[in-house]
């Protein structure tokens, strides 16, 4: 596989430098869960906020300035530009950072990178999302996308599942999907709990029970790696061909552009080729180390 | 080949002339480290040693550590800074072959896609003078890699020792340049060309360690899953960062912040594959294990590489082999890849 | 040597054939000259790569905090006090490794051979030692020399030639070239100099650092899963490798394995930079012996150094 040509992407470059971040202010905080939440920004340059644009899929590099910077995909749709989102879970030193921030704190910004969901794949098509935990984020991008262009897909089906019902994220989402006609809202948690009278299922069990068509579908896939790794093969049992199955791939990174070399898998790197891949893709990966 | 030559006793003359115009950096030692440094205006010493440095000259243009840029906090505002462009004007005296091969190696990613500005920066006002080497190391290599002891690809200007004199080869534009507006050169006589010729024939095939680079790619895919091989492989390899932060084509790096008091810098420093937290993630790492690390740095330089860019990521310098604790010998590990399957 | 390397892979190939060990490690003929590098391997047909010369500068114990099973390691003698501290720290068990020792007449610093006779390694011809003499041959000439101008600083102060803890000993033992006071020079030095001027002296050895961490990785005693200098809750220092952390972490580094340092001389060995970095580990070594009166590894059965008390103990470190 040849390296992948980027020329067309957006650049928003600060001082014409790639590294700069831009500054960005927080203007709200969602708690999502205990270990995660959800941040509204805006760039402090009107200019920038009138431009700014990105696709479904991208993501960003935040810095807290002094701790360090970090990749989050960004979280909501570019049809929705007032303001735009990531959302974190506290696993280390710069989200422990951002989650003691407030709102008007500034953080910085650089992006938007990486390749995004393609599109033009899923007009016209049947489109089945499958996400668990905090991996409903980047599906959250795509899935308002479509919603707000509804007329250029088709059915839609959103299964998406959590540990429990305390770590389901995004639930103002999942009501409004669940609310939604056009769309079709399994929800389930792995183990419930006294208030829990929804499903209980692991993701890929539910989607077998589902059992949405594979005929005219794709499939986008997101959250946990073994979440990911068992739901693959319910997707191929349920009759869908590798190149009709997308998922996000997630690695260390630093500087999000293709050049510190840390988040590669063989001779792609998920920063500047991904972080969307089709199994197909996936599967022609000269390395397993994904 | 209008080629010019000077006495090797006037070195220090003509390094004064161009020091006029540059800062000239020249092989130096630091407590027996040899690495590219300042000229200090008069030692010219270095003649008597020079084979080549410790430190590749890769740290001129991406150095072990600089500032990306500064930010001054505020009450919770931050402004940010960029640190001034050096603009100033380098020469780098004597650099080998395979080092000036590997900037042009590095060029490639540093200019893919999004530009790198620090490095571009730095690279854009240096001038490299090169000096063909007449006494490989034994770990030297760079033959087996499509290059020679004598090869011009990436310099300037090419310097190649006649004996009581170095033959001056304006190679491009700007080396040519330099040439035309530097006094004291003498014109070559046809016995020194055929002299310069002569020698960098001989210094080729004085390169005794080879590589057999044929279809390298492919035959590391085909073992690329075979953990046997790779754990023999990487059995004695203690996970330093040696071979990669002294090699002239690596070029990972971290990024890391430090915030005291009201003020800050954002760091890029050198990083390495070797290292066990290079890839690690908050519930995983990919690269736990050594003899995966060992695998991804081979595969990486003569596999990864040549499939974006289509060139071996490694010169044939021989630094990693030289430097090596525990004498780990990429050669012989490429010598003896399992046959494809 | 030549009958203890004959001896040595007789006895590495039984032990291997008899399954009494799952690894032997030992060293074999480098791909550079003068050099040898550590040969760790199941298939006792690679046995007759095993050598023992006067290059043998590995310490191989730093493989055993790493391999699983039972291990056959050769060992000198002072790799075989990095063995016995290991016992002592409980990393290893002595019923898993079946030590091979080597009597050890101390060995060649190539960087001191280089120096007299000012050329590389690979521009010279042959190294012989001949007892207490070695003979350099370079460019068709002779040239003798007293063999502790070219042993390691460390090895002229050996204490232990001979392993104190053995399974099998190769040979007979050693008798050490001692010369304690050319061992001692370089910390000697610096403590006749002012503390500016020390100052001074370390600032400027660690600009050169690279932060390779080769000094830590090489150390048996430096085995933990997870570094110091890696962790970023907190961050304990910059991975930037600007003098004043790279002095910071060689000193922590040396507090953390004090009373487990048995000055083999690896760390200052493999540094790149040249940074003398013995005269650091060997200051703390005397400090340990002199105030606790302890060596490290020289009993395996003894309690670690930190984590032992004797009522008798100085007290005048505590201040």
């Amino acid at each position: 596989m040849a390296i992948t040509d980027i020329s067309h992407r957006k650049r928003f470059l600060a001082q014409g430098n790639v590294y700069l971040p831009h500054i960005v202010v927080i203007e709200k905080i969602i708690e999502e869960t205990s270990g995660v939440r959800t941040f509204h920004i805006n760039f402090k340059d009107d200019k920038l906020r009138e431009e700014f644009t990105f696709e479904s899929g991208q993501f960003g590099e935040y810095s807290v300035f002094g701790v360090g910077e970090a990749p989050f995909c960004i979280s909501s749709s570019p049809t929705r530009r007032d303001h735009f989102e990531f959302a974190i879970q506290q696993v280390g030193k710069v989200t422990n950072a951002l989650h003691r921030l407030g709102v008007g704190a500034e953080i910085g910004f650089r992006g938007p990178y990486g390749n995004g969901f393609p599109l033009d794949l899923l007009e016209g098509k049947n489109l089945v999302f499958v996400g668990g935990g905090i991996g409903l984020a980047p599906l959250r991008s795509l899935i308002w996308n479509v919603l707000d262009n509804r007329d250029k897909y088709q059915r839609i089906d959103i299964i998406y599942g959590a540990r429990s019902p305390s770590d389901l994220c995004f639930r103002y989402d999942l009501d409004a999907w669940d609310k939604d006609k056009a769309v079709n809202m399994v929800i389930t948690v792995d183990k419930g709990d006294e208030s829990w009278s929804g499903r209980v299922g692991l993701v890929p069990h539910v989607l077998e029970q589902v059992a949405p068509a594979a005929d005219n579908a794709v499939a986008i896939v997101c959250g946990p790696p073994i979440m990911i790794r068992f739901t693959f093969p319910v997707l191929v049992k349920l009759g869908f061909t590798p190149e009709q199955m997308l998922t996000t791939l997630e690695k260390r990174m630093k500087c999000g552009i293709g050049k510190c070399g840390r988040c590669n898998i063989g001779n792609l790197y998920v920063c500047r080729d991904g972080p969307v891949f089709t199994y197909a893709q996936i599967n022609s990966f000269i390395s397993s180390e994904y | 080949m209008d080629s010019k030559k000077v006495n090797k006793k006037d070195i220090g003359k003509l390094l004064s002339q161009w020091s006029k115009e540059f800062t000239v950096f020249v092989p130096s030692k630091e407590n027996g480290v040899a690495m590219m440094a300042g000229w200090d205006g008069t030692d010219t010493s270095f003649l008597d040693w020079y084979r080549n440095t410790v430190i590749p000259p890769k740290e001129h243009f991406l150095p072990p550590m600089e500032e990306m840029f500064r930010f001054q906090k505020d009450k919770g505002s931050y402004q940010l800074e960029q640190p001034a462009s050096d603009g100033q004007k380098q020469l780098i005296f004597a650099i080998r072959p395979c080092d000036a091969n590997a900037l042009a190696i590095l060029d490639m990613t540093f200019k893919d896609a999004y530009e790198d500005p620090y490095y571009l920066s730095r690279r854009k006002n240096k001038l490299l003078v090169g000096l063909g080497c007449i006494n490989p190391y034994d770990s030297c290599f760079c033959t087996s890699l499509g290059s020679s002891p004598s090869d011009v690809a990436n310099v300037d200007l090419m310097l190649t020792d006649i004996g009581d004199e170095f033959l001056i080869e304006g190679i491009t534009d700007a080396g040519k340049e330099l040439i035309a507006r530097t006094s004291g050169l003498e014109e070559t006589t046809e016995a020194d060309d055929a002299r310069a010729k002569e020698v960098k024939e001989a210094s080729y095939h004085k390169v005794t360690r080879r590589i057999d680079t044929g279809d390298i790619g492919s035959k590391l895919l085909s073992c690329f899953e075979d953990e046997d091989y790779w754990g023999k492989v990487a059995a004695k390899c203690i996970s330093c960062g040696i071979c990669t932060l002294l090699c002239p084509t690596c070029y990972c790096f971290d990024i890391s912040d430090e915030l005291v008091k009201q003020q800050g810098t954002r760091f890029r420093c050198w990083d390495s594959c070797a290292f066990p937290i290079y890839t690690k993630m908050p519930m995983e790492n990919p690269r736990e294990e050594k003899w995966r690390r060992v695998r991804q740095k081979v595969c990486h330089k003569y596999e990864f590489y040549p499939m974006n860019f289509g060139v071996i990521a490694c010169t044939g310098c021989g630094r990693c082999i030289r430097l090596c604790p525990v004498n780990w010998d990429i050669s012989q590990t490429l010598n003896s890849l399992p046959a494809k399957t | 040597m030549k009958d203890m390397e004959q001896k040595l892979r007789n006895e590495a190939k039984t032990l291997l054939e008899q399954g009494q060990v799952d690894y032997m490690v030992g060293f074999e003929p480098g791909s550079l000259k003068f050099t040898t590098t550590p040969l760790i391997t199941r298939d006792k047909n690679d046995v007759e790569r095993l050598v023992i010369n006067p290059f043998m500068a590995n310490n191989l114990a730093n493989f055993l905090t790493e391999l699983k099973g039972r291990i056959g390691i050769v060992a000198k003698g002072c790799d075989s006090r990095s063995i016995a501290s290991l016992i002592q720290d409980n990393k290893v068990a002595r019923e898993d490794v079946v030590i091979l020792g080597i009597p050890c007449p101390g060995i060649i610093d190539l960087s001191k051979v280089e120096k007299l006779i000012g050329k590389d390694r690979d521009e010279l011809e042959d190294i012989i030692r001949e007892g207490d003499k070695v003979v350099i041959t370079a460019g068709g000439k002779r040239s003798e020399f007293p063999v502790n101008e070219v042993l390691f600083d460390n090895c002229l102060g050996c204490e232990l030639p001979t392993p104190q803890e053995y399974d099998i000993l190769l040979g007979e033992p050693a008798s050490p070239v001692i010369d304690r006071s050319a061992s001692q020079a370089s910390i000697e030095q610096l403590k006749g100099i002012t503390p500016q001027q020390r100052w001074d002296f370390w600032k400027d050895e660690f600009s050169r650092c690279i932060r390779c961490y080769a000094c830590r990785n090489v150390c048996p005693a430096c085995f933990c899963q997870r570094c110091f200098v890696e962790e970023t809750e907190p961050q304990w220092l910059m991975p930037v490798p600007r003098w004043q952390d790279n002095l910071m972490f060689q000193v922590i580094r040396n507090i953390h394995v004090a009373g487990r340092c048995t000055d083999c001389g690896e760390c200052e060995r493999v540094c790149p930079v040249n940074i003398p970095l013995r005269s650091l580990t060997k200051e703390m070594y005397d400090i340990v012996s002199e105030l606790f009166h302890f060596k490290a590894g020289m009993d395996k059965d003894a309690a670690p150094l930190m984590t032992h008390y004797e009522q008798e103990e100085a007290e005048d470190c505590i201040r």
